[in-house]
């Protein structure tokens, strides 16, 4: 990847999403958020649940109708497309869902599902749907004598799979994977980030991968987009996240997560509180009530994505001293405990 | 020795009878806690962690569940053969449980302070006000302000709401905690919070405790020993340390390279070849043979028994107790 | 749903397997009516005035339920009226779960203006009991079975519009009809084949239910002369007909009320048993 030359496939501009909440005001579920998304790579993007992170994803498969912002696949206007235009754009970027039981038409057989991209896209004759559909099982693996079952009838795992069999079948260049392993056992999980993966090399997939667990976010992705409350904190190569992140945010977030390892027990900083309510939220940085760090500022100023270095671009007022704060704050935050 | 153990499962078995058909949840499960001893039962779905611990506490569904076979000691006497009487008292007092969803476990249409403090008039003589002051000791306890307990849970987050499900478990100083998948629905830094919270309570009220999860980090986390169940039995049991450092088990192998890692290089993960061992299709013998790359003729048909590899730590597999 | 399930279900299921076979009784009654009876059910036979039930002493041929106060075969009278009263209740549960469903379906999917105004309308059907529309209806139209139908369809649509809006509304969540809409599906493809097969369980059941409400509903009216008009027989001016003589003469009111009670009780078991039948959640 370092070696070709990269070019974004999707560009994410300014977006929003509010939703209007009746008696308690605008719900800022998308905060003005901005990324591209490079031709080949896996863009993970990360959060806690209410960060805004799968409204992301629905808005620009447009699922939902976005507030204010711009998105453009190719350079292709995609928000302003007509109808026609829509139906194209179907046929590039697609979605695998989260939940394999709720994501799979329970009265449709498997066969029937995987058709159905083929029926209403009109793009092979009735005739070869079959053969097709034979064709994509042999890709992801699915044995032939599923295609007859119903969803029900198979397990969390291989109904994943389905889905993304569908989700393969206009060949499309760009598919948002939002949380597809977050619902799966931890053994089923590794066959289906590995099945991915060969994907991608196979066909020359772009991912924008949606999830909660930042160990998964890690093995699958080239960079890490954090977000908290509707915004993005902090975006960077993979590598540079883990070892080198500069928000507070994710800082903690990265200290908060359990370890296998019993040796490596290092002390961990505990957020307090919970995360603060989307709704009207307060000017200033949306971080301030929970950060360790927050001084007088923070709470009046919005701090904006700013580089710090080479594709690494934080939104903190004091990235500079971040990491340094942090070692002292693991012992007072531990002390009050 | 003999002395210190507190609950006991002995070869326990338990069926579900559905339209599907019968179903094996627990084949032979067998498990000791001691006093005072923080023991993680770790498995994937349908391994029969959540079905164990509510046989603990004889709270399988009914007519659907029952026990066949085998026996649960608890303080050396059998909790099957107790009088409801005598369960009632054991269940709050001396064994509680903490459940996944913190929202359907506190009724909704109670406060959290009627819902605690009821527990606490069950099991302990005293009054109203004894009871509220008690509850609202609990609740700071856990990190909640006493001023809340007349909201109700609905005025509560997920995070809060599991504070009140333990706060509410640990209300009667309880021998034996369980804790099923307390912070599976939960954020990673809201869990942090939990897991601290209950580290806190743990060396402060002394319980025993019970953490079953399908999360390898937080056992690691928050216990001393680690026992894995697969099929409805425990294959692997040992101190933390040396089941998640040398496994042990092809199967903990497995899942321990099933997880990708928060550091070092990123390799291809290891996922286990076809599909896990449910309670309706259990393969005969060991249950994970099917699965296994060392699988022998043996492993097809025998039940591998478990077997000492080294102090504390027991393994049931054919080639892993020969090997040793 | 498997069908081996399914089946073992509807072999456990009393209510389903009384509501059953009691239903498909009655259905093949009235079907093969006109090889039963054995008297005309119309034509007034004064010297066969207020004969008492013979049940079936002479078998089929003998008054099996007396005659009534015109010297009419009762039992013919009930079978012919059954053929009337089925006919009716399917044409209207047929027609009104029609048109329910499809303003239900179209309610709950597209929401926003629509469903407001559906629901309102909804709403106000619900406020006008039904009785009282239907006198205005036949006041007005004058009373005979195709405005019966009419009065009773306009009544009984509401219900299949709430239950297929909030089964819609349910389903139309669901990922597998967002997935649908990724692949460029139009609305009219996710509705009717992704979003309606998910709903078709629930209408099955309510429409078995509405069957005995029906039936029940149409009795009432024709017992006050507001529904089918005699001579042609019905159950409801049936019971009407035998009021005066409840006290000397109780067969003209009996037979008709219990074969009503019968029939209403069989479809409404059905309903039940449908409902244990098709429930996925229980186990």
């Amino acid at each position: 990847m370092e070696n070709t030359i990269q070019q974004p496939l999707i560009q994410v501009q300014g977006l929003k999403e509010y939703f209007k909440i009746p008696g308690k005001g605008m719900l800022h579920a998308v905060d003005d958020v901005s990324f591209d998304v490079y031709e080949g790579e896996t863009l993970g993007l990360v959060g806690e649940s209410g960060c805004g992170k799968s409204t992301v994803g629905n808005v620009i498969m447009r699922l939902l109708q976005q507030t204010e912002g711009k998105l453009f696949l190719q350079g292709e206007d995609v928000f302003s497309a007509d109808k026609e235009q829509q139906k194209e754009f179907c046929k590039k970027m697609q979605i695998i869902f989260q939940d394999p039981y709720s994501s799979l038409n329970p009265r449709k057989t498997i066969r029937s599902i995987l058709s159905e991209a083929y029926i209403v896209q009109k793009i092979c004759p009735k005739n070869e749907i079959e053969k097709r559909i034979q064709k994509l099982c042999e890709t992801v693996g699915i044995a032939k004598e599923l295609l007859d079952y119903y969803p029900h009838e198979l397990d969390g795992g291989t109904r994943q799979v389905v889905g993304i069999a569908r989700s393969l079948s206009l060949n499309p260049k760009f598919i948002v994977c939002d949380e597809p392993v977050s619902s799966l056992d931890v053994s089923v999980q590794a066959k289906i980030i590995n099945l991915l993966m060969d994907l991608q090399k196979k066909f020359d997939l772009t991912f924008l991968f949606i999830s909660h667990d930042l160990s998964v976010v890690r093995h699958i992705s080239n960079r890490i987009a954090v977000m908290y409350l509707g915004q993005i904190v902090e975006i960077a190569e993979t590598d540079m996240i883990f070892e080198n992140c500069h928000h507070p945010y994710t800082i903690a977030l990265l200290s908060a997560i359990p370890k296998v390892d019993v040796n490596d027990k290092t002390e961990r900083i505990i957020l307090e509180g919970d995360v603060p309510s989307p709704i009207n939220p307060k000017p200033g940085c949306r971080f301030a009530q929970r950060c360790w760090m927050a001084r007088e500022d923070c709470k009046t100023q919005d701090p904006t994505l700013q580089e710090i270095a080479p594709g690494h671009k934080v939104a903190c007022h004091y990235a500079a001293v971040s990491r340094k704060e942090a070692k002292t704050a693991k012992t007072t935050i531990l002390s009050s405990l | 020795m003999e002395n210190n153990v507190l609950l006991e499962i002995k070869d326990l078995q338990v069926q579900y009878v559905t339209e599907r058909g019968t179903g094996n949840a627990l084949n032979g499960l067998t498990l000791t806690i001691h006093k005072g001893e923080s023991l993680g039962l770790v498995g994937e779905t349908g391994a029969g962690k959540t079905t164990a611990a509510l046989s603990v506490l004889n709270l399988l569904p009914k007519p659907a569940g029952r026990i066949i076979g085998g026996e649960i000691l608890y303080n050396g006497k059998s909790v099957q053969k107790m009088s409801n009487k005598e369960l009632m008292d054991i269940r709050g007092k001396k064994i509680s449980m903490i459940f996944q969803n913190p929202l359907t476990s506190l009724n909704p249409v109670f406060t959290i302070g009627e819902q605690i403090s009821m527990v606490i008039r069950k099991h302990e003589k005293c009054t109203h006000r004894q009871a509220d002051e008690k509850t609202k000791q609990l609740l700071e306890e856990v990190g909640i302000p006493g001023s809340r307990l007349h909201d109700y849970p609905s005025q509560f987050s997920g995070g809060m709401r599991q504070r009140v499900g333990i706060a509410a478990g640990i209300a009667l100083n309880p021998e034996l905690l369980i804790a099923d998948e307390p912070t599976t629905a939960l954020d990673v830094t809201i869990q942090a919070q939990i897991l601290e919270l209950m580290k806190k309570l743990k060396t402060q009220y002394d319980t025993s405790l019970l953490m079953i999860t399908h999360n390898l980090g937080i056992i690691s986390e928050l216990c001393e020993n680690v026992a894995v169940i697969y099929g409805g039995r425990i294959i692997e049991h040992g101190p933390v340390k040396d089941v998640f450092g040398t496994p042990l088990h092809p199967y903990t192998a497995g899942l321990l390279g099933a997880i990708p890692s928060l550091e070092g290089k990123k390799e291809r993960l290891h996922a286990i070849p076809g599909k896990i061992a449910g309670a309706t299709n259990l393969p005969a013998g060991c249950a994970f043979h099917p699965r296994c790359e060392m699988c022998i003729e043996k492993c097809k048909s025998q039940v591998p028994p478990m077997a000492t590899v080294r102090p504390g730590h027991n393994v049931a597999c054919f080639v892993k107790a020969e090997g040793k | 749903m498997d069908k081996k399930i399914l089946f073992s279900r509807m072999l456990k299921s009393k209510f389903f397997m009384v509501g059953a076979v009691l239903v498909l009784l009655i259905v093949l009654l009235s079907v093969f009516s006109p090889f039963i009876v054995q008297f005309d059910p119309v034509t007034n036979s004064l010297k066969d005035r207020l004969i008492s039930p013979e049940y079936f002493a002479s078998g089929l041929s003998g008054h099996v339920f007396g005659t009534d106060d015109l010297g009419r075969d009762i039992f013919s009278r009930l079978l012919l009226g059954s053929r009337y009263s089925l006919f009716i209740a399917a044409a209207v549960v047929l027609v009104a779960a029609f048109i329910g469903t499809i303003l239900g379906a179209v309610s709950g999917y597209f929401g926003g203006v629509t469903d407001m105004i559906i629901m309102r309308l909804c709403d106000i059907m619900m406020a006008i009991p039904n009785l009282v529309l239907a006198i205005a209806v036949m006041a007005i139209l004058g009373p005979n079975i195709f405005n019966l139908i009419i009065v009773l369809i306009v009544t009984s649509w509401v219900q299949y519009c709430k239950v297929t809006r909030n089964n819609v509304m349910v389903v139309k969540n669901a990922e597998f009809v967002k997935a649908s809409q990724v692949l460029g599906a139009k609305k009219t493809h996710i509705m009717f084949r992704q979003i309606f097969p998910n709903v078709t369980t629930q209408l099955i059941i309510l429409i078995s239910q509405q069957f005995g409400w029906t039936i029940l509903t149409e009795a009432s009216l024709s017992f006050l002369s507001l529904g089918v008009q005699p001579p042609t027989p019905s159950w409801g001016n049936m019971i009407a007909d035998g009021r005066n003589y409840l006290i000397t003469n109780p067969w003209m009111v009996f037979a008709p009320g219990i074969a009503l009670m019968i029939t209403v009780l069989a479809f409404n078991f059905l309903g039940d048993g449908l409902r244990d039948v098709l429930d996925p959640k229980k186990i």
